[in-house]
Parts: structure tokens; C-alpha cells; sequence
């Protein structure tokens, strides 16, 4: 190798290098603009990461919001109500993702009327599936172990025996969100990649007396879409069930008064619990369909203050009779 | 190539000496960085930071931003104090909402004591404004009755024991501890000393007339009392809807006249003005009336009887003018119509907004 | 001027700059105060912070633009900061120079022989970076418990400052104490006496932000290296060199840092700083191999989550963990502390301490506040510690915003936690004694201690009349301690009259107040019941910001009879205690 040939290698060695060196201080020019951040962190969750649940409601239609059917078997009364309101195809369309939110708060039997009765699940998974949806969610947020209550409830294997999905509570299901005018919900974590893909939504929960808000029915069951730490709300069980009802904008809502539970609410524990009231409302009304449900448990509209606090804030109307429920009966 | 130990060469000399040069101006950088701090970022009771609901006391802590010339014989008396709106009622208690009403900004007071006799001690307030009106303002609201003038500035008056003035955005208040020739000799030796100095240096500035304040030209000069000009900020008249009114007083035989002005933004709102004062005046008692000046009647302006007093009211380009509470009708219209004529000249010359 | 000449003063320079500016981190604007002092510099610098909280976080927080003037710099000229800058590099050079200076030169080139074991630095940084990298397996910044100028900054200013001040009282009035300063002392003392051993021990083997630098200077323009292939082998290059790069033979331009020892020993001047490779070969790449890197980047990975498995980010979350007003939420939080102790270094009333490993391991060195240590809790008006945070892991928060006011008066005060009565161990709750130190010093306004009154019998306070003259009442018994009624705590309670307050008493009689009289004067044989006026302490949660003066000055020594617990701060939503901040 002559010198000359040396140097060459030498110098193209260099350039190499040098090529090198620069491209990694590009990269780390890049790098550093690219993340280069003046503000700082901010305190609370970014508002720019707030979420807000869809609307999954569907157009009124006067005289079909809300109807009553009496009988024994949940199956008949369910496709009883639903018919009435329109049929099936009225809240499902073909192709759609159904979302359907239980009440499967407690790891218990079916039998102690605390959760929501595993028929009634799958009576609604399979009028949906028979309107052509393209998929069905069964989902909840419950306050005991999330797999046993699925279990325990029978709602898991009835669910899926129907065809439906059942999805789990998980850390990252979870977004932060914040009820505008909201007082309560600011900022909160909500059960919510679920809901986000679905494009309707159907809440099924049984009659049930509460020792802290009077009554567990359609509006309370959207509790179970809270996240964190939910039961700091319970200082203001009022205030936070209203603003449930303004969060959540359902297709349908199911209110089964075939056993209510009468006392010891909301876990029950006892068959002594309920009584039978073989009545079941569906609605498109939360705060309709809870008005009417609390006579059930003996009571009246105004014995709730949410009911008041809901209708205020403009979530529906506690004077049912002006939608002009449907009354029907099933055997 | 040797064995003994090396000399550097003249590059890693070079070298080296340029290393060092950095590390100085690093150590530079570091020593002047130093400097640019902001104490109030730490909290812990910095300066007139501190909410006056805590209730501390804040005057002595923070650096005075002027340090004041100190007149001759005299020496100073106590560390410079300085207020900000915030805790200004600290020193001057309720006239506070005076000044903080008038765009108050800053006020910085410091005493000074003669080094003959430490009974004979006074204290300089200057009052940082914001703008030359409202020094103006506060100055002119203020003005005690039966003072002299000062004559070697254009705003100013002595009383026993005090000498008061505006300079520029500034309204400055000497107050001595007794009246003595000697405390007002010093005090208008200090006044003297402040105003060339760097505190007040203003590019277009000449001596003695540095404040200009240019609506007072359009006031008649005729039988206008001298010094009796008047600026009210808010409020004027006790009607909420009239601001930023200079009111001057005239001369007409025994009896006073009270004549007033105020430039508006815009005709426009000069005619808004205009019409809610005189449907103000109506809703308290006010009655329109016909003037009896022929001159006036050819003017577009509100004449009215407000409780055996004449209200004279007109718009004129963007200024509401007029006359307040005169007694006599006659020599108010007269005033009204100069007023007037001399208005409607510079409305007329002057075509801006 | 010959380079190591200059090398030995920027070391010198800017060691000197490092201690100033760990004497003047006390706040105040005296000119040996905080000022305006840049004391973060170091910390900035270091492109470890930056690289670091930058995986955590995936922002670059804009004072750690620094970092790209360092790397910038590595990537030209090689580990330059190693040798030049790092305060930590100069105190090892210097140490190991001292323990080495008497050895013979032979000896000397054994100890800077190159050993395999300088590849652990690397393992060591990997793991680190592996533990920052993937935010959703829980990343966690742990890269400040080694990394040399957070270790430094943490050493001079919990340890070697306040020893040295103690006696002194220059830099603070009063001795500074830190907590588990001891362990903090022994790795200290560890890392600068294996100086002796082998001279800069912690660079060569432990050091990762010197792996980082062996890294990024593959690239160098220009490098160490021989001027010609072949040279006499006398070794004497390496008698003094610092990194262990074997400067002899093939250098190992990822080891070298730059101290131009070699060059000025090489009596031949066989060894030259310049853009070509050294002519005797060179090695680039650190000493690890591909299986080394996978397995220590995957042992970082799992190391991330592993730490978290008690769940103290969830509900086990350790309550006495309290962070400094200003704190980001935990998990954020962790992400950018890199454990330097400034905010402990600067905390006027001492109260910022170094945290143990309760609440999990993550929580060691970081700053944890402890009210009983210090002058005082945390200031009311004082918002140091966010100021001087370098990676914002402590907010830099106005005064505003941590009172709760202007901007801030809606969402409120920050809380960094709740205070809790320990009503068997407060006086006037347990022990019949009057005392209320804690809503005396409660800083907040209104306060957020509040009491109640309430009369309460005292033992064996219950005696009978012997006679009753005016206002003074003699008893039968005489079983009084004289004097001890007299304090203004203590009533008189006679059937159908208000109670009196007692002014005097010896054994066996008891006086009340001048103006005091009973409405029902008590005859002979009848019952007095001697009582103590207590006000009883309640905390107002809604009030209550934690900042622990109270547990402070809480007369009830040791264990106190008020605690602040961190439930209820307001950086966090899932501790929190009211419905509302």
C-alpha cells in the first residue's frame, strides 16, 4: 500500500466517522425538539386525555318511550316491552356493536335479586343478535372481584352461551373524564374503551332498595361505570347519581321488577328480601323508568331526591304519565 | 524526540489557553446569572408580595426602586418605603381607594429630618399614576381651598405645611411636620432636585411645563378662575355613565360658574353620553327649559332646570360640554355659548376620530 | 500551557463551581445564598436525567436542553465530562492519586491494566434504561441512585454539609439533620476509598452515565491514539492513565477519558490527540457482547414491574409517604425524580428528608417530609422546593397556587395531606390537660383546628364543704396540691350555680376570682366538684393542608398526639378524603 493509498483510506475512514458523529447529533437535535418541553408537567391529568362517552341514544317517539309489562317470565315480558316500543330493530340496526351494561355488582346467587337476573342478559343479547348485530358486549365495573361476580351471577355463562362478549374490568379500559357543569365528575377515571366502540348501549338492572340513595334502579346502574375511588361519592349519593344520568345517554334501559328487593338493599342477602312484583319497565327514559319503579318498593317519586335532581338538570321527567306509558300483560 | 521532558507546542499552548478562556467565560456566565433572581419565587414573605389580609408588615423590606436626593441641611430619616395597591391603605388608610379608583400604581415615601433640629422633619410621597390624567386627577381632587399657587411648576400648591404637585405620571405630596419657612424652603429645594432628576426625565420635557395636559386649553380662558381646574375620573356628578371630566370654574360677578368638559372616544359616544346624563338628570327632577340666550338656541344642547339651578348640556364632535348647576341662567348660557364656539373651532381643525 | 495543566484546572474549576454551588443552595439573596446560582448545572448537564426522564416521560423538560451540549459535545471530542467536568471523576482522580502516588511505576500500570469487569457499568445502564424505557409496564426512573452527579449532589448536601457545618453555623443557623445520612455515608466512603484499591474504581466499573459517554463517543472526531504502529512497549503511557483504556496497546476509545496522562508521560510523544484511529488499532464498542446487552435490557424490563408488586401505587399505598407540595401524582412522580436532594438541601425548615424503603423500593432517597425532624412543618409561605426541583418531579408552583388563592381560589389550597388526633395520646383528650399548641400554630386561615370546650371532673375532685367565707370555699379534705388549681384552667362546680373559676388554693381550701360569684352559696357538708375547662382539638378536613406544624409542636414528644397522614393530598384522586379538593 503506497502512502498515497494509505491517506485515502485514512480520509474516507474519517468521513465516515465524521458522517457518523453528525448523523448522531442530528438525531439527538431531533430527539430533544421533538420532546422539548417549556410548560413543564401540570398538576392534573392532562385535559387534552379527557374522554367523553358517546350519545347512544336514539330519536323519541311520542308514546313509545316508556311501557310496563306484567307477568312472570322474563323472557316474555322483555320481548313484550320491546316490542311495544317499537320492536328490536327501533335500538339495533344491523352491523351495530350493542353494548349492554347489568348490574353485576356482587359476587352473588342470581336467587338474592342484588345482581341482574342471567335470563334477562340473554334475552336481550339474542333479540340483538336478532336484529343483526355485529357484535354484543356484556360489561360492568363490579365492587367485589370482577371474574367472580361475573360467575357467581350466572350473567358470565349466560352471556356467553347467547353469543355475547364478556369483557372484564382492566387498568387501561379506564380514561379520565369530566361532566361539563358537572360537580362531582371532574377529572374522573370511567370504565370506558367498552362503551367507546359501541355504538349502542342497553342497561338492564333489578328493583332494589339502597340504605344510602333510597333505591337502586337504571340510573344507580351506571355507577358501575365509575372508576377510582368511587365510594367517596357516596357523601353525595344524590348529586352523583344525577350526574350519572347526564353522562350516560343509553339506547334502552331495562328495569326488572319480577323480585324486588324490599329491604336490605343493596346486597340483599336473604330471599326474604324480595317480594314479587312480576313487572317489567323498559324505557328510553332513566328517570321515567325509575319513577315508575319506586312504587314498586312502596314509594313515591319525591321519596328520591335524585329523581328531582335529575329531572332539574333535564336527564328525563319524573311525571311518567305524560309519556304516556304503555301498559301491557304476558300470560 | 528527546528524553527529557517535553515543551508544549505552540498549537496545544494555543489549545490550552482557549480551554481556559471558556472556563472563564463559563465562570462569567455562572457570576452573572447570579444576579437575575426573583426572590418572591421562593415565597416566604418576600416584599409587597404578601397579601395584605395576612396582615404584614411590608414597607421597610423591599429595596426602594428611587433613592431620593436629600435636600440641603437635611439628612434622611428612616429606610425608603414603598406600597403597592395591595397594601397602600397600610400608609393612607381609607383616601387608598381614591387612588387605587385612579390607576394607583405605586407609591414610594421617604422622610427626611434637618440635621440642625429633629423636630423639623418631612415626608415625600410619590405616587406612581401610570399616566399624567390621573396624577392629574388626584392632584386636582385633592386640592385644598385657599392655597397658593406654586409657581415654579405648572401643577402645584403650597399649604402651611406641605407643598403638593404633579410631575408627568407622578403625584408628589410633601408633608412637613410643622409649618415652617425652613421645612418649605427644603421641601421645594427637594421638588426642585426631582424633577430634572433620572426618575422624571422625559424625552420632550421643558422646564416647569413638562405636564401637559392638553384639554385645559380648550376651557375659555376668560374670567376662568386660575388653578381651579378639576379632573374627576369617575362618577362625575354622581352619574355613572359620566368619566374622565375636567370641570374648571369661572368668575361672574360674585358668583362662580362650573363649567365642564369631557373627550370622548368618538362623536358617537359623545352623543351617547350627552343624552343618558341629560335623561339622568330628568329621572332625578330635571325640566327642560327654553333658553333664553338667542345664541343658544341656534345650538344643538340641552337646557334644563335642575331645583333652581340651570343644567346646560351639548355634544360637539367627541366632547360632552356644559355647564353644571349655575345659578344664574344668563351667565351660564354665556359661558355655554364661548364654550361652545371655541369647541366647535377645534372640532372643526381637528378631524381625527 | 501543557494540556493536563489545563485538564487539572477545569477539574479544579469546576469542582470548586460544584461546591459553591452546594453552599449556596439556602434560600435568601445574601450573595452566598441561592440568589440566582445556577445549582442545577450539573444536574442539567447530565444527559442521564435527560435521557432518562425523556424514556419515562417521553418530554424533555426544557432545562435538561443542557444535556444536548454534553452530548453534542461526547459525540465530537469523547468522554471529555469524565475527565474535565464530572465533580464525582475529579474526587476519585484525586483520591486515587493520593493512595497511588508512592507505588512504582510498575505497579501503577497493573492497576490500569483494562479488566473485564469495566463492562458492568454497562450492564448497570442498561438496567436502568431498561427500568425507564416502556411506560406501560410501569417505567420507573431509577437511573438517579447511581448516577454520579445526582450521588454527588446528594453526598455533599446531606452529608458532608451538614457535618461540616454543624459546628460551624455558616451555611444554616440551625444543625441540618437527614435521615438514614449513615447508608448514605457508607456508599460514599465505599466508592472514594476503592479509590485506593484501584484508582477511579466507581468510573471504570460502576459508573453509568461513563458507560453512556463510552457509548455516544464511538463517533469522536477526535481521539487518543499512537502516532505511529510501532513504539518501544514501554508501558510508561499508561502508568497514569485514568480510564483503563490500555493506551499501550489496541486503545479502547470507549474507556478513555481524556486526562491526557498518556500523552504527557509517552516521553517518545508517541501518543497524539487526532482525527485518525491510533495507529496500534483501536476498539470502539464497549465490552459488552449482544447476549450481555439482551439480557441486561430484559432484566430491566422485568426489574420495572417487579418492584411494584406489593401494589403501594394502588391501595397498599403507604399513607406516611408525604411528598412536598407541588409533587406530581406518584406514578409521575417516579418517573422524573432522579434523587438528587436539592429539595432537601433547600427546604428551609429541614423537614424534606431522604425516604426509606416503606411504601416499596422506588421510595428510597426520595424526598419524603418528616414534621418532627426540622424547625418547624412545612412553611406556610414557602415554595422552595418546586423552585429548585431540576426535573420537575416537584412542581415549580406559585405561592397562588399553593395557597388556594387569585387564579387558584377555586380548585383551592394544595394538600400534601391530613392531620389525625391520636385521642388516647392528646392531652386534652386522654390526660385531662389543658393544652392546645396545635391550633395555636395552625398556619392556615381559618384554621384548620378547631376546639371544643368541655368541663371535665378531675380525679379525686370531688371534696366537701368545711365553711365558705366571700369567695373562698374550705374543704373538709385536704387533699389539694397547693397551687396547682391556680393556673386558669380550673373551675368549681357547686349544685345550682354556674361554675367559678378558681384563682388560688392550697391543701385544703380553694379560692375563686375576685369578680366570680355563686348563685347558690354551698352549706357545710355539701359537695364542690373541682373541674378542668379543656378545649378539645378537632381537625377541619376541609381546612387542613398537612403541612405539619402542628405534629411539630405537638408538646406530646416521640410519638406525637396529632400525625399527618397523606390521605387526603390533593395531588392524587385516589387518596383523597372529601369529595371536593
Amino acid at each position: 500500500m503506497t502512502d498515497q493509498d494509505n491517506k485515502k483510506i485514512e480520509r474516507r475512514q474519517f468521513l465516515t466517522r465524521a458522517t457518523k458523529a453528525g448523523i448522531s447529533i442530528a438525531a439527538a437535535g431531533i430527539v430533544s425538539a421533538r420532546l422539548y418541553d417549556r410548560q413543564g408537567p401540570k398538576a392534573a391529568v392532562d385535559a387534552g386525555l379527557l374522554v367523553t362517552l358517546p350519545d347512544f341514544s336514539v330519536p323519541r317517539k311520542n308514546g313509545q318511550t316508556i311501557c310496563i309489562v306484567k307477568g312472570s317470565d322474563r323472557k316474555a315480558t322483555v320481548s313484550k316491552a320491546i316490542e311495544l316500543l317499537g320492536g328490536i330493530e327501533r335500538f339495533v340496526a344491523k352491523g351495530e356493536i350493542v353494548a349492554i351494561k347489568p348490574n353485576v355488582a356482587f359476587a352473588s346467587s342470581p336467587l338474592l335479586g342484588a345482581t341482574t337476573h342471567p335470563e334477562l342478559v340473554a334475552e336481550v343479547v339474542r333479540l340483538a343478535y336478532k336484529a343483526g348485530a355485529k357484535q354484543v358486549i356484556v360489561t360492568d365495573n363490579p365492587i367485589n372481584d370482577p371474574a367472580s361476580c361475573f360467575t357467581l351471577t350466572g350473567i358470565g355463562k349466560a352471556a356467553s352461551d347467547a353469543g355475547a362478549r364478556v369483557i372484564l374490568p382492566k387498568p387501561g379500559l379506564f380514561r379520565h373524564t369530566t361532566l361539563p357543569g358537572g360537580k362531582l365528575i371532574v377529572n374522573w377515571p370511567i370504565f370506558y374503551e367498552p362503551f367507546a366502540k359501541a355504538d349502542k348501549l342497553i342497561g338492564i338492572a333489578p328493583v332494589k332498595h339502597h340504605h344510602r340513595s333510597g333505591a337502586s334502579m337504571t340510573m344507580k346502574n351506571w355507577y358501575g361505570l365509575l372508576g377510582g375511588r368511587r365510594n367517596v361519592f357516596h357523601q353525595d349519593i344524590n348529586t352523583i347519581i344525577a350526574e350519572l344520568a347526564l353522562m350516560v345517554k343509553p339506547t334502552l334501559v331495562i328495569l326488572d321488577g319480577t323480585e324486588v328487593m324490599v329491604t336490605n338493599g343493596p346486597t340483599g342477602g336473604s330471599v326474604s328480601d324480595l317480594r314479587r312484583a312480576d313487572t317489567l319497565i323498559a324505557s328510553t327514559d332513566c328517570v321515567a323508568a325509575d319513577s315508575f319503579g319506586c312504587t314498586l318498593l312502596g314509594l313515591k317519586p319525591s321519596d328520591l331526591p335524585y329523581l328531582a335532581k335529575a329531572q332539574n338538570a333535564g336527564a328525563g321527567t319524573t311525571d311518567y304519565e305524560s309519556l304516556k306509558p304503555i301498559f301491557a300483560a304476558v300470560g | 524526540m528527546g528524553l527529557i521532558s517535553r515543551r508544549p507546542g505552540r498549537l496545544e499552548s494555543g489549545i490550552g489557553i482557549f480551554l481556559l478562556a471558556i472556563l472563564l467565560l463559563i465562570g462569567l456566565g455562572v457570576f452573572i446569572k447570579q444576579s437575575d433572581f426573583d426572590m418572591s419565587r421562593f415565597g416566604i414573605n418576600t416584599a409587597a408580595l404578601v397579601l395584605s389580609a395576612q396582615g404584614s408588615k411590608t414597607g421597610t423590606e423591599e429595596k426602594p426602586s428611587f433613592d431620593f436626593p436629600v435636600p440641603s441641611g437635611f439628612k434622611k430619616l428612616s429606610e425608603a418605603e414603598t406600597y403597592v395597591p395591595e397594601n397602600l391603605y397600610e400608609k393612607i388608610d381609607g383616601k387608598a381607594t381614591l387612588y387605587i379608583e385612579s390607576g394607583f400604581v405605586k407609591l414610594s415615601t421617604q422622610r427626611f429630618v434637618s440635621q440642625n433640629d429633629d423636630t423639623l422633619w418631612f415626608e415625600l410621597f410619590l405616587f406612581d399614576m401610570a399616566a399624567p390624567k390621573n396624577a392629574f386627577s388626584v392632584y386636582s381632587v385633592q386640592k385644598r381651598p385657599d392655597v397658593e399657587a406654586f409657581p415654579a411648576m405648572q401643577f402645584a400648591y403650597s399649604a402651611g405645611n406641605a407643598l403638593y404637585f404633579v410631575h408627568d405620571k407622578y403625584y408628589v405630596e410633601l408633608v412637613g411636620s410643622s409649618e415652617s419657612a425652613d421645612l418649605l424652603k427644603a421641601m421645594s429645594d427637594l421638588a426642585d432636585k426631582l424633577t430634572p432628576a433620572p426618575v422624571f426625565r422625559q424625552e420632550n420635557a421643558g422646564v416647569g411645563k413638562v405636564t401637559e395636559i392638553p384639554e385645559l386649553t380648550l376651557f375659555p380662558q376668560e374670567n376662568l378662575v386660575p388653578g381651579s381646574a378639576k379632573l374627576y375620573l369617575s362618577d362625575v356628578f354622581g352619574f355613572d355613565g359620566l368619566s374622565d371630566t375636567f370641570v374648571c370654574q369661572y368668575r361672574a360677578g360674585d358668583e362662580s360658574i362650573t363649567a365642564f368638559l369631557s373627550k370622548r372616544p368618538s362623536p358617537q359616544d359623545a352623543r351617547t353620553v350627552t343624552e343618558s346624563y341629560y335623561n339622568f338628570l330628568v329621572d332625578n327632577g330635571g325640566k327642560d327649559k327654553l333658553a333664553s340666550d338667542k345664541n343658544l338656541q341656534t345650538i344643538k344642547c340641552k337646557v334644563l332646570d335642575f331645583y333652581d339651578t340651570t343644567e346646560i348640556i351639548f355634544a360637539i364632535g367627541p366632547y360632552v360640554a356644559g355647564i353644571h348647576e349655575a345659578k344664574n341662567q344668563q351667565s351660564a348660557e354665556k359661558l355655554a355659548a364661548e364654550l361652545f364656539n371655541k369647541l366647535s373651532k377645534i372640532a372643526r381643525t381637528t378631524k381625527n376620530d | 500551557m501543557k494540556i493536563v495543566h489545563v485538564r487539572r484546572i477545569s477539574q479544579a474549576f469546576f469542582f470548586s463551581l460544584f461546591v459553591w454551588f452546594c453552599i449556596v443552595s439556602t434560600v435568601g439573596d445574601k450573595f452566598w445564598q441561592l440568589r440566582g446560582w445556577p445549582i442545577n448545572l450539573f444536574l442539567w448537564l447530565d444527559p442521564l436525567s435527560a435521557i432518562g426522564t425523556a424514556l419515562t416521560t417521553h418530554t424533555l423538560y426544557w432545562p435538561l436542553l443542557w444535556a444536548l451540549v454534553t452530548i453534542v459535545s461526547t459525540i465530537i471530542f469523547g468522554r471529555f465530562f469524565c475527565g474535565w467536568v464530572c465533580p464525582f471523576g475529579t474526587l476519585h482522580n484525586f483520591v486515587g492519586f493520593l493512595g497511588n502516588r508512592k507505588k512504582s511505576p510498575s505497579q501503577k500500570i497493573q492497576l490500569n491494566k483494562y479488566r473485564k469487569a469495566q463492562c458492568i457499568k454497562y450492564i448497570i445502564l442498561i438496567l436502568l434504561l431498561g427500568m425507564a424505557a416502556f411506560p406501560s409496564i410501569d417505567a420507573t426512573l431509577q437511573a438517579g441512585l447511581l448516577d454520579p452527579i445526582p450521588l454527588v449532589t446528594r453526598s455533599f448536601n446531606l452529608l458532608l454539609l451538614p457535618i461540616l457545618d454543624k459546628s460551624v453555623g455558616f451555611v444554616s443557623a440551625t444543625a441540618r439533620f437527614y435521615e438514614g445520612g449513615w447508608f448514605i455515608l457508607a456508599i460514599f466512603l465505599a466508592v472514594v476509598l476503592l479509590n485506593l484499591v484501584i484508582p477511579r474504581f466507581y468510573c471504570r466499573f460502576i459508573c453509568p452515565l461513563g458507560a453512556l459517554f463510552g457509548i455516544i463517543s464511538r463517533f469522536a472526531i477526535w481521539r487518543i491514539g499512537k502516532t505511529q504502529s510501532e513504539c518501544i512497549d514501554c508501558k510508561l503511557c499508561e502508568r497514569s492513565c485514568e480510564g483503563g483504556c490500555e493506551p499501550a496497546g489496541k486503545i479502547r476509545i470507549s474507556e478513555c477519558v481524556l486526562c491526557f496522562n498518556c500523552r504527557e508521560d509517552c516521553k517518545h510523544q508517541f501518543i497524539g490527540y487526532q482525527t485518525r484511529p491510533s495507529l496500534a488499532g483501536e476498539i470502539t464498542n464497549p465490552d459488552i457482547s449482544r447476549r450481555g446487552f439482551v439480557l441486561s435490557l430484559a432484566s430491566g424490563i422485568i426489574a420495572a414491574p417487579a418492584v411494584r408488586l406489593s401494589n403501594q401505587l394502588g391501595s397498599n399505598w403507604y399513607h406516611r409517604v408525604i411528598r412536598p407540595p407541588g409533587a406530581l401524582p406518584e406514578e409521575e412522580f417516579l418517573k422524573r425524580c432522579i434523587k438528587c436532594g436539592q429539595c432537601m438541601r433547600v427546604c428551609p425548615t429541614n423537614v424534606i428528608q431522604p425516604g426509606g424503603i416503606e411504601g416499596g423500593l422506588e421510595n428510597f432517597w426520595t424526598p419524603v417530609l418528616n414534621n418532627r425532624i426540622g424547625t418547624s412543618g412545612c412553611q406556610l409561605n414557602c415554595t422552595a422546593c418546586g423552585q429548585v426541583c431540576p426535573t420537575s418531579a416537584i412542581r415549580p408552583i406559585t405561592l397562588s397556587e399553593k395557597l388556594g388563592t387569585d387564579d387558584f381560589a377555586r380548585v383551592g389550597p394544595i394538600r400534601v395531606g391530613t392531620a389525625f388526633f391520636d385521642r388516647d395520646r392528646c392531652l386534652p383528650w386522654a390526660m385531662d390537660k389543658p393544652c392546645i399548641v396545635c391550633e395555636e400554630n395552625c398556619p392556615v386561615s381559618p384554621k384548620a383546628i378547631y376546639t371544643q370546650e368541655c368541663f371535665n371532673t378531675i380525679r379525686d375532685g370531688i371534696l366537701t364543704v368545711k365553711k365558705v367565707t366571700e369567695n373562698l370555699i374550705e374543704t373538709v379534705e385536704e387533699t389539694l396540691t397547693p397551687g396547682k388549681l391556680a393556673t386558669g384552667d380550673y373551675y368549681c362546680a357547686v349544685e345550682g350555680s354556674r361554675r367559678c373559676k378558681i384563682a388560688a388554693n392550697a391543701e385544703n381550701w380553694i379560692e375563686i376570682l375576685p369578680d366570680e360569684r355563686f348563685e347558690k352559696i354551698p352549706g357545710a357538708g355539701s359537695k364542690i366538684e373541682l373541674q378542668v375547662r379543656l378545649q378539645r382539638p378537632y381537625v377541619d378536613i376541609e381546612r387542613c393542608i398537612g403541612c405539619g406544624v402542628c405534629e411539630h409542636e405537638c408538646p406530646v414528644s416521640g410519638k406525637k398526639a396529632i400525625m399527618v397522614s397523606a390521605v387526603g393530598e390533593t395531588r392524587s384522586t385516589d387518596h383523597r378524603l372529601l369529595l371536593k379538593r
